[in-house]
């Protein structure tokens, strides 16, 4: 709200007004975020929308002469219009007009005119200042003494501008619960507590913080924040919210990243383009699964045809949501406000925001497959390099006469008759729709249906066949991207029914029998085709978008040596339109017909003529033919590939969503309208940061993969100075409940400005120069005294700085959703540590009334393994939250989350009171608790342990043991799990 | 302002802020009913919502839009004139202009058309706002959905209702500001990503309440096997939690989010107590379950949430909305294949529930500050789909008000001769904005910062319709 924000600036400024005193008028601290907030919108880096030609966030934008007056004469408030214009009492002149419904406070006006008879200095924005390493500051006798590292020296120097002091130590249980659920997700156990208290050395904690981050649990904590940034689920979101059953590798390589410590710079590239950076690790295509994790909208995408305006949307949509979820997380930069007119507070241009949408033009989210090992992945590559040369049709003829390959054709041939599968496309002579189809034939014997689509169909197609003999006759029901969801069948959704499957020859019907498809919808079996039953049919539904066939043979087969005229009769009557989008009819004279060996109506024919007789032009395409499928056998002889949901440029059509295969054409457009292109867009980053060039060479511009490549690059170099404050910035965030700067996914004018400026430049250059080691950085951090202080409440500091900006005590926080979880698990004993693998379903599926299955929570068996791991390896269905973990904030995924919310409600107490996991491990935990101790007081004491880490008082263990002692121990359990000592991290 | 200290609050919260102002917030609703009463930024014509939301897209033209041209045009290829492009999002084959098959007829003082699907509704048409020509963005159900009760066409935006229970906070300390209730069929497009607090506080999440279930509220009481939970258990339990609690806040002073948080546990203690008496309809009278058809099976799953959604707003629930259709392609108002045999089915389940809502609320002088809204996401277009069906379209659909602070009985907007597009397009922005205006809110200062951005309900549009307030 405005009057809020006015509120927020009263207070920000209130704290930098007391600090101007001492230090005079700093531009980027005092007077940015008055200018950005309350002039920018209108004198501000957007050229278009941008009143009376001023232009307020560049030094020479505010001291330019316009007409004779200039907005800032340093050193002069009264010759400044900007000054006059904010203290006139002109209504029509003060500035910010009234119809902005903002206004300007006293404060605000006086810090204006201080900052002009200081000379008006100005300097960059802080996010995009050149990243230098400052100098630790010197501190007094008593900093260095507090001090354990270059971190607390600039926290000291803060809070003594402030005349504030940190705090005391933390205790050692403290300190133990908080490093622990910081760096694990999880409680310290009472064995590693009480070892902590014994051990009197003095890096005994240093040896607890190198534990902690040696464990693999450490991974799985840390890729759960990273989930939180991506918007990661194991379903698409939106209408037709459908599983993602392989969105988990992508889960598994972050943990295995922040297990093996992975250096940052690798770590982003893998995510923005590890599959043409790096396209021998195995790793590569899973890592991208970061630009696929958020929701997709597969109703618009597969649902909708391409070319209308519905999916030119959703193809920029989906676009929208690959720049933000890159760029939030990586750079901190929020650049959607670009998408309609030049950042109004940021130096983003609609141009860049246009070339970040070019740099993924070319691809969709889907499961992509992947070789899980370098060797195969290089002999994929190999055969795949020869399958495209032989599609391409350039195979030297020489080399296909050759006597070697002829050899191996006849042999092929050879098996080829003797596994029946000798199918001969028949081309069709006549054909009639009794709907009035048109039909058209095509080359390789097929007849495409199109016009009208009537409700039902008889398809009659006559042919002349000369052969030995008729054993049994195929039909087969091809895709065409002519057809709706790309066939096979008419109706909306690609599917088709056949009633009956009819066959004459010379005119007189002749009995079929032993119908063999390739595929049977439920209940639609190809059995019904032969059943004499107009109302039941054979159907393809959910295989819709891929070919299919049936068999039927003869029943007494027919001498067909003279020649027959053969008679197919397709009746579709069941309705609504489930008909026949493109048949195909071949017979053979095998014994044993079978399905699926079928061939080109070209090689068909080839093989019909002797093999003495054949021309050389054939002999050669039957050879072409036979070093395809040799090649695809060997394809189909790998090992059979993982899939991941990731993204991808070219894959199986599905429906009407079809691959981009190169670039789609991506321009700016006008207020982010599809309908009103502006100009064609190049692949590029943001022209702010400095040092790093922000519009790409591409050498090839059909490539995607080079555009994702350069994006890697951009954000990964070594001067991209937002990338290294923005991480260092984060982990600060996690470790501290607030980052150094408080907005960690918006580093722009309109974000926080960092509490510790030298302290973030320091701890990203440090981060950036070690290599990129989190684990240094985490190491770094813990072990700071900064970290260490207690958190309890100091009234005097309070009143200076009642939010703790400057660090003079440690934050209390509140346990996250699946901090609170693994807790309770981990206290009931029965958590399985095994890691990685599909999700685990916390619920029971069933039917749903369409795409999305029904989800239900309560159903599921809450005492199985896959209610038993940590919560990391839970499934997150999109639209259908965990009741528990939506209760405890847990987001669902929608939008990003730099930062958890931790409310409190009545809905949340009644979540950790009645929970069916809460209460059912409640009741593991007492049994275990009550098997290992035999009495009463011992039993408190270890809930106590496991629960706080501290054993209870006299008082607490009595008052404790009465209750448990009236109402048993897992009611006991639950008291204690929903106490605020257990919610709290001190 | 109360409201400004939340809005700070939760705006410096890095955790800590947004706990604080979470502990206010929960004081705030009892310490201040009068600024409530009042609204946030003006006075407010109406204190509660019931919104009636016919998921699917229901068709303008077969219930309060007659179109005669499509009568006289029936069957012919449908042509717009001036070669606009006719787009058609499930892409098959038809475009012949189809005709409405059901019979219109005025009814009321007022003369409003309305067709025969709706006998009842038609009876209380002089109690009702129309606006005749809404338009969405998006064809498609998931989008529009999220459009029409988020403002935004992509996930993860707050719900108006959460807006509202954000703005407002809650009336009562015993039931939630925000309650849902789906068709016992099933959830709506999206299923529960259309009652989100999206990046709100989670304490506005609508409460999802499945009416004909057992347990119609989540976590309300212990799993029903949990044998060990017994009544005097639980309270024995609470005052030790009580105990705990106090203990450990004496220990850790200067901590408002320890406070609040037991606090909570009071709440939810007094939720369990007086949530059940809402469910438990068996002091109705015998007339009010004939008014709502409840004993009907064709009315009463939808008629026992109108019923529940008027003793929610009775007890202080702020913001109710009621589904009609679960999501998916049939059964609901999505009438893709004939609109003659699908529309009746769905809407003689509404039709009776809804005329009895508002002559109750009114019966009970509550339809003066409370405001009915019906909607859908769409509508549906003049030709045909197949043969008898209608295709999605955005381009117009109506939308209708009733309640306190209305001119009723009125229409605004227009759609075109077809209803194909709307004359006088009338977005989901400008229908927020005046919602939001009727409960003392205006729509441009009802703000949160989320990703740089200071989020509205009507992102950067909407306009109050000042042509439809008295």
């Amino acid at each position: 709200m405005q009057i809020t924000r006015t509120l927020i600036l009263t207070c920000l400024a209130a704290v930098a007004f007391s600090a101007s005193v001492r230090a005079g008028i700093d531009y980027d601290r005092d007077i940015r975020p008055i200018l950005s907030q309350k002039c920018f919108h209108c004198h501000g880096p957007d050229a278009e929308s941008r009143k009376a030609n001023l232009r307020l966030d560049t030094r020479d934008g505010y001291l330019a002469e316009i007409d004779g007056v200039r907005a800032v004469v340093p050193g002069k408030p009264q010759s400044s219009e900007l000054y006059r214009r904010i203290t006139t009492g002109d209504d029509h002149e003060r500035m910010p007009p009234r119809k902005s419904k903002l206004s300007l406070t006293k404060r605000e006006i006086d810090l204006l005119r201080q900052w002009i008879e200081q000379g008006a200095a100005w300097s960059e924005h802080w996010s995009l200042r050149k990243l230098v390493r400052p100098t630790v500051p010197k501190v007094d006798a008593a900093g260095r003494a507090w001090s354990r590292n270059a971190v607390d020296r600039f926290v000291w120097a803060r809070l003594a501008e402030r005349g504030l002091t940190p705090s005391s130590e933390s205790d050692k249980r403290t300190l133990i619960r908080r490093v622990t659920f910081n760096l694990i997700g999880l409680p310290p156990t009472p064995e590693e507590v009480d070892a902590f208290l014994a051990d009197q050395s003095h890096d005994a904690y240093e040896r607890v913080v190198d534990r902690l981050l040696a464990s693999p649990r450490y991974g799985e904590r840390w890729a759960r924040h990273w989930m939180d940034l991506v918007h990661y689920a194991d379903t698409h979101g939106h209408d037709e919210d459908a599983i993602r059953e392989h969105a988990w590798p992508y889960r598994d390589y972050l943990i295995d990243s922040f297990n093996s410590d992975k250096p940052y710079a690798r770590f982003v590239q893998d995510q923005i383009a590890g599959d043409v950076l790096f396209p021998d690790d195995p790793q590569g295509v899973v890592a991208v699964g970061m630009l696929a994790a958020g929701p997709w909208d597969e109703s618009s995408q597969m649902g909708i045809k391409d070319g209308t305006t519905d999916k030119i949307v959703a193809q920029y949509l989906e676009r929208d949501d690959m720049i933000a979820t890159v760029m939030n997380t990586f750079v901190s930069m929020t650049v959607h406000c670009a998408r309609c007119h030049h950042h109004k507070f940021d130096p983003i241009s609609i141009e860049d925001y246009y070339s970040l949408q070019a740099v993924f033009a070319g691809v969709d989210r889907t499961d992509r497959p992947y070789d899980r090992d370098a060797e195969t992945i290089r002999k994929r590559r190999e055969l795949l390099r020869e399958q495209a040369e032989l599609e391409r049709g350039n195979t030297p003829r020489a080399g296909l006469l050759s006597a070697d390959v002829q050899k191996r054709v006849a042999v092929w041939e050879q098996r080829f008759r003797a596994t029946g599968g000798d199918w001969r496309v028949v081309r069709p002579a006549s054909v009639t729709s009794t709907g009035n189809a048109t039909a058209t034939k095509l080359d390789d014997g097929s007849i495409l249906f199109a016009g009208d689509r009537p409700d039902k169909d008889t398809y009659t197609i006559m042919t002349r066949v000369t052969s030995e003999r008729v054993t049994a006759v195929r039909l087969e029901v091809l895709t065409d991207d002519r057809l709706p969801q790309n066939g096979p069948g008419r109706q909306d959704n690609g599917n088709l029914h056949l009633s009956e499957f009819k066959l004459l020859v010379n005119g007189q019907r002749v009995a079929l029998h032993k119908p063999v498809a390739d595929f049977n919808q439920g209940g639609w079996t190809i059995a019904h085709a032969l059943d004499g039953n107009l109302k039941s049919a054979w159907g393809i539904f959910p295989q819709v978008g891929q070919s299919h066939e049936a068999v039927f043979e003869l029943k007494e087969p027919v001498d067909a040596s003279a020649g027959v005229t053969l008679t197919f009769v397709l009746e579709q009557l069941h309705g609504g339109g489930h008909l026949i989008g493109r048949p195909r009819m071949s017979v053979t004279g095998a014994v044993k017909p079978r399905l699926g060996v079928g061939v080109h109506a070209a090689i068909s024919d080839i093989l019909q003529v002797d093999a003495s007789k054949r021309k050389d032009a054939q002999k050669a395409a039957l050879a072409l033919h036979l070093l395809k499928s040799e090649n695809a056998a060997a394809i189909a002889a790998l090992p059979k590939p993982s899939r991941v949901y990731s993204i991808a440029s070219d894959f199986k059509r599905n429906g009407n969503f079809v691959p981009a295969k190169a670039p789609r054409p991506i321009h700016v457009l006008r207020r982010g309208n599809v309908l009103t292109p502006i100009k064609p867009a190049t692949p590029g980053a943001l022209s702010c940061v400095e040092g790093v060039e922000s519009r790409f060479t591409i050498r090839d511009h059909q490539s995607e993969g080079e555009r994702r490549a350069a994006l890697g690059r951009w954000v990964s170099d070594r001067d991209n100075v937002l990338t290294w404050r923005s991480i260092v910035n984060r982990v600060w965030h996690y470790h501290f409940g607030r980052g150094i700067v408080a907005t960690p996914s918006d580093f722009g004018r309109n974000g926080s400005p960092p509490t510790h400026p030298q302290l973030l430049d320091w701890l990203a250059v440090t981060f950036r120069e070690s290599g990129g080691s989190l684990k240094r950085l985490h190491r770094l951090i813990v072990t700071s005294a900064t970290y260490r202080q207690s958190s309890q409440h100091n009234a005097k500091y309070a009143a200076v700085d009642r939010d703790n900006h400057f660090l003079w005590r440690m934050n209390r926080r509140r346990l996250d959703a699946e901090s609170m979880r693994d807790a309770v698990l981990a206290m009931s004993g029965r958590m399985i540590l095994k890691m990685g693998g599909p999700s685990d379903r916390l619920f029971v599926t069933g039917k749903g009334v369409h795409v999305t299955p029904t989800v239900d929570y309560d159903k599921v068996d809450i005492d199985g393994d896959h209610a038993r791991r940590r919560s990391v390896y839970r499934f997150i269905f999109r639209t259908v939250p965990d009741p528990l973990m939506e209760a405890l904030d847990c987001p669902d995924a929608s939008q990003f989350t730099p930062k958890r919310v931790a409310s409190v409600t009545p809905l949340q107490a009644l979540a950790m009171l009645n929970n069916r996991f809460v209460v059912r491990y409640c009741e593991h935990m007492a049994k275990q608790i009550e098997t290992e101790y035999e009495n009463r007081p011992a039993q408190v004491r270890r809930l106590f342990m496991l629960a706080y880490g501290r054993p209870p008082t006299d008082k607490e263990s009595r008052a404790v043991a009465a209750y448990a002692d009236r109402h048993g121990f897992a009611n006991t359990c639950r008291v204690i799990v929903n106490s605020n000592e257990f919610a709290f991290v001190n | 302002m109360n409201n400004t200290r939340r809005q700070f609050l939760t705006d410096t919260g890095a955790g800590f802020g947004a706990l604080a102002c979470a502990h206010l917030l929960a004081n705030d609703a009892q310490a201040t009913p009068r600024t409530l009463e009042n609204g946030l930024h003006h006075p407010a014509k109406v204190k509660r919502v019931v919104q009636l939301f016919m998921n699917g897209g229901a068709s303008p033209m077969d219930t309060f839009d007659p179109k005669p041209a499509l009568t006289k045009l029936h069957g012919q290829k449908f042509d717009p004139g001036g070669g606009q492009k006719v787009e058609s999002v499930t892409g098959s084959p038809g475009f012949k202009v189809l005709k409405s098959p059901f019979a219109f007829k005025q009814h009321g003082q007022c003369g409003r058309w309305v067709s025969s699907v709706f006998p009842r509704v038609a009876g209380v048409v002089d109690d009702l706002t129309f606006l005749m020509s809404m338009v969405s963005k998006s064809n498609v159900h998931g989008l529009a959905s999220y459009m029409q009760n988020t403002g935004f066409t992509m996930p993860g935006f707050p719900c108006m209702g959460a807006w509202i229970s954000y703005a407002l906070g809650r009336i009562s300390d015993e039931l939630p500001a925000f309650v849902v209730m789906p068709d016992a069929k099933g959830l709506p497009y999206n299923n529960q990503g259309n009652f989100t607090a999206g990046f709100l506080p989670a304490q506005h999440q609508g409460t999802l309440v499945k009416a004909s279930a057992p347990n119609p509220i989540a976590h309300l009481h212990p799993p029903r096997d949990a044998n060990f939970i017994t009544p005097q258990g639980e309270q024995a339990g609470r005052s030790l939690l009580d105990q705990l609690n106090r203990d450990h806040a004496a220990r850790h002073p200067g901590d408002s989010r320890l406070e609040a948080r037991m606090a909570s546990y009071e709440l939810a203690a007094r939720m369990q107590l007086s949530a059940p008496s809402l469910f438990d309809l068996k002091g109705e009278s015998a007339a009010t379950r004939q008014l709502y058809g409840l004993d009907d099976k064709v009315t009463g799953d939808f008629g026992r949430r109108c019923l529940l959604a008027r003793r929610m707003l009775e007890r202080g629930v702020r913001f109710v909305q009621v589904w009609s259709g679960p999501g998916g392609p049939a059964n609901n108002w999505d009438n893709h294949g004939n609109i003659h045999k699908e529309l009746p089915y769905i809407a003689n389940q509404v039709d009776r529930p809804i005329a009895a809502l508002i002559r109750d609320l009114k019966a009970r002088g509550m339809l003066e500050d409370t405001l009915v809204v019906w909607t859908t996401e769409f509508g549906r277009m003049p030709f045909s789909q197949g043969t008898a069906g209608r295709d999605h379209n955005g381009g117009t659909f109506v939308t209708w008000l009733a309640g306190g602070g209305l001119k009723p009985g009125v229409a605004f907007g227009q759609s075109d001769e077809w209803g194909w597009k709307a004359v006088e397009p009338i977005w989901c922005y400008d229908l927020h904005a005046t919602i939001l205006h009727l409960m003392g809110i205006d729509h441009t200062r009802l703000t949160f910062r989320h990703n740089g951005i200071d989020r509205r309900l009507t992102d950067v549009h909407g306009h109050v319709l000042y042509d439809v307030l008295a």
